[in-house]
């Protein structure tokens, strides 16, 4: 027995997490339910699975598959993505225990769930390029293709966990798999269709061999993982620890926006920070507000990625999704986008000391914050409808996205200030079963009136773009953005 | 007469309907510093966030500059409060958060750089508040709290965080912003800080 299964025996046999029988069988129960409830849902995946290959799906899916490949391995970096129970950081880690022997259980938890997110990876592979034959095989061969990738695109942040080359390479891999999305998304309009045919309509063998390679440089990754993680500086390993602690927290505790915060401080924590004057011309609340437009313009790349995220409700709708899929992605995506804007008011809300001490009245403040999440949530909205214009019929929509604007920055203030969770809410009982009331209250705050001041452009989706409706929409917006900074509030 | 800018009487404040505050007066008048010392848990906190109009007294009345204290921005011009957590926005650094207090209060008690160095910010002025110390944060929601204009500074326990050399110089400054027409209610476990105030006001546990 080692000195770590010694120690963590010992931690057993004194502390009071016992495992009954009883836990036991919930476990094997809950595990059982969620193979019950995903096996219909991979069914209908595998029976969806084209013949035959179409080059506009095969490339929209390949660039969805990579850029879920690359969003798994930025998480990963952000998270850790090695990290162990606050008891095992604050005695294990930092103990003259064998470090490996330590983190064997996260590394084993972190290797499970890169395979299942790799099987994820390889279905959405072979439902984006199709099976023209052999069908079990060659989801035999997509899974183990997922899984490689996933597993090593793993180990390699676990390798850049506590090595500043290999968290080059990493990001490297991760722009990699950027490029590839953009490259395949542009390949599916048409220059590169023949080769999206080809690659969908490669033999079994060929998939056999590029499962094999990649299932072999994987696990020479892992071992490489296996073998570093003996070194890894344990202040790598406790700061992971301390932030997925925090995210584990804000998960149990139902409160996603203390993620924002500890994402926010960890990209800030370690940077330093030109000081500017205030623009001379700025009092008030619109100096206040002024705060978000500097926080974004020292962040070029996230503006970047939402630029180029604007291709996303087009790859949706060209990957299977249709008009509807597309819809999903667009309100997602431009409530994210406007969110992004509202980082003071989300401050504010959670902790009103700042706010106190800058005295700016709440209307103005709230009407000189709409402004940015606006801009931001209006010209990414157009992009995304001038980019869906070119994937589906029935519009030209582009000219709905400016005339959102101002819904969006009403909605995404509303989110920003909205209050936690509020666990004390009754369940609603409902055909599907019961809803907790206080999650669905809180996940509708901000959508509600979102969606709303978007009702005449939902209904040019559904019948046309039509100008009274454009002429709708702007009043719409225009109305709910007013009356929500003008309701009384403190 | 002077104008009062605290009148609290026979204030009691109630949590969950249990007493934590009973019986409290308290009269301070312009340019006085008053430190609010007593045992953990004999209210002076609560008392603060009485007078700060973030919670509300079950018994009693207070006035804070002639009005019952609201949370509202109108209040907040005229009283500048420092609680027990800093707070900061992500994505500005120190320097700037000294030049949003300016840009938003217009010229104040002092210029950002004289800020800087005086409550000794110069080493951290360009990084994020995230990545400072505790004591680092506290100096920094200080010198926002000293550096735009006010009349009352109410402060919750400011000597947390800061060493016996930066304490000594906190006390000076307070002294200089009452002596300037300013009025400071603190609640504080430091001796040096009940010593320097004019006035010790003693909480009672209820």
């Amino acid at each position: 027995m080692s000195g770590v299964a010694q120690a963590r025996a010992f931690v057993r046999a004194r502390g009071r997490g016992h495992r009954t029988w009883s836990d036991r069988y919930m476990a094997l129960m809950t595990a059982g339910l969620l193979v019950v409830l995903a096996a219909p849902m991979v069914g209908r995946a595998v029976a969806a699975v084209p013949d035959g290959v179409d080059p506009a799906r095969a490339g929209a899916g390949l660039a969805l598959t990579a850029l879920l490949l690359a969003g798994a391995l930025v998480f990963a970096r952000v998270l850790g993505p090695v990290a162990v129970p606050p008891a095992d950081a604050a005695w294990l880690v930092l103990s003259p225990l064998p470090r490996r022997g330590v983190l064997a259980r996260s590394l084993l938890v972190l290797a499970a769930v890169s395979v299942g997110i790799g099987a994820v990876v390889g279905l959405a592979l072979l439902s984006a390029l199709g099976a023209p034959d052999a069908l079990t095989l060659r989801l035999l061969a997509a899974v183990v293709l997922g899984a490689s990738w996933a597993l090593g695109g793993m180990a390699t942040a676990v390798l850049a966990q506590g090595s500043a080359s290999w968290d080059g390479r990493l990001v490297a891999v991760i722009a990699a798999l950027v490029v590839v999305a953009a490259v395949a998304a542009a390949m599916a309009a048409g220059p590169g269709q023949g080769v999206l045919v080809g690659i969908g309509s490669a033999s079994l063998a060929a998939w056999t061999a590029a499962a094999s390679a990649s299932a072999a440089v994987a696990a020479g990754l892992a071992g490489r993982a296996w073998t570093a993680v003996a070194r890894i500086p344990a202040r790598a390993v406790l700061d992971a620890s301390t932030r997925a602690g925090l995210a584990t927290g804000a998960v149990a505790l139902m409160d996603p926006s203390a993620l924002t915060w500890i994402a926010e401080d960890a990209h800030w924590r370690t940077r330093v920070l030109r000081s500017r004057a205030w623009p001379a011309r700025l009092r008030g609340a619109a100096a206040v507000a002024w705060l978000d437009w500097r926080r974004l313009a020292r962040r070029p790349g996230r503006l970047a990625l939402m630029a180029a995220a604007a291709v996303l409700p087009a790859l949706a709708a060209q990957a299977g999704g249709g008009v509807a899929g597309a819809l999903v992605v667009l309100a997602t995506g431009a409530a994210a986008v406007a969110a992004a804007g509202t980082a003071g008011a989300r401050r504010d809300a959670g902790d009103a000391a700042l706010a106190r001490l800058l005295g700016a009245g709440p209307r103005a403040l709230l009407a000189a914050r709409a402004v940015l999440p606006a801009l931001l949530g209006g010209a990414w909205l157009t992009l995304a409808l001038a980019a869906l214009d070119a994937a589906v019929p029935g519009g030209p929509f582009w000219p709905l996205g400016l005339l959102c604007a101002p819904a969006l920055a009403a909605g995404a203030l509303r989110m920003a200030r909205r209050r936690p969770v509020e666990h004390t809410l009754p369940v609603m009982d409902t055909p599907l079963g019961p809803v907790p009331l206080g999650p669905l209250v809180w996940a509708l705050t901000g959508a509600d009136i979102a969606l709303l001041g978007c009702a005449p452009a939902l209904l040019a989706f559904a019948g046309g773009v039509t100008a009274p409706l454009l002429a709708a929409q702007a009043a719409v917006g225009m109305a709910v953005l007013a009356a929500y900074c003008a309701a009384p509030r403190r | 007469m002077t104008e009062m800018i605290i009148d609290a009487r026979d204030v009691g404040v109630e949590l969950g309907g249990v007493p934590v505050l009973g019986g409290v007066d308290l009269a301070v008048e312009p340019g006085e510093v008053v430190a609010v010392v007593g045992a953990n848990g004999a209210g002076k906190t609560t008392l603060l966030r009485c007078l700060a109009g973030l919670q509300q007294a079950a018994a009693g009345s207070v006035a804070v500059l002639g009005r019952p204290p609201v949370d509202e921005p109108g209040f907040w011009r005229d009283v500048a409060l420092v609680g027990d957590e800093p707070a900061w926005y992500p994505g500005l650094s120190v320097a700037e958060h000294l030049e949003l207090m300016r840009a938003v209060h217009g010229p104040g008690r002092m210029e950002v750089r004289a800020a800087v160095e005086l409550f000794e910010l110069g080493g951290c002025a360009d990084r994020a508040p995230a990545s400072l110390s505790t004591g680092q944060r506290q100096r920094l929601s200080l010198a926002m709290a000293l550096l735009r204009p006010s009349r009352l500074l109410l402060l919750d326990e400011p000597e947390r965080g800061l060493d016996a050399a930066f304490r000594d110089r906190l006390a000076d400054l307070l002294a200089a912003y009452a002596a300037d027409g300013g009025t400071v209610v603190m609640v504080t476990h430091d001796p040096r800080f009940a010593e320097g105030a004019r006035r010790v006001a003693l909480a009672a546990a209820a």
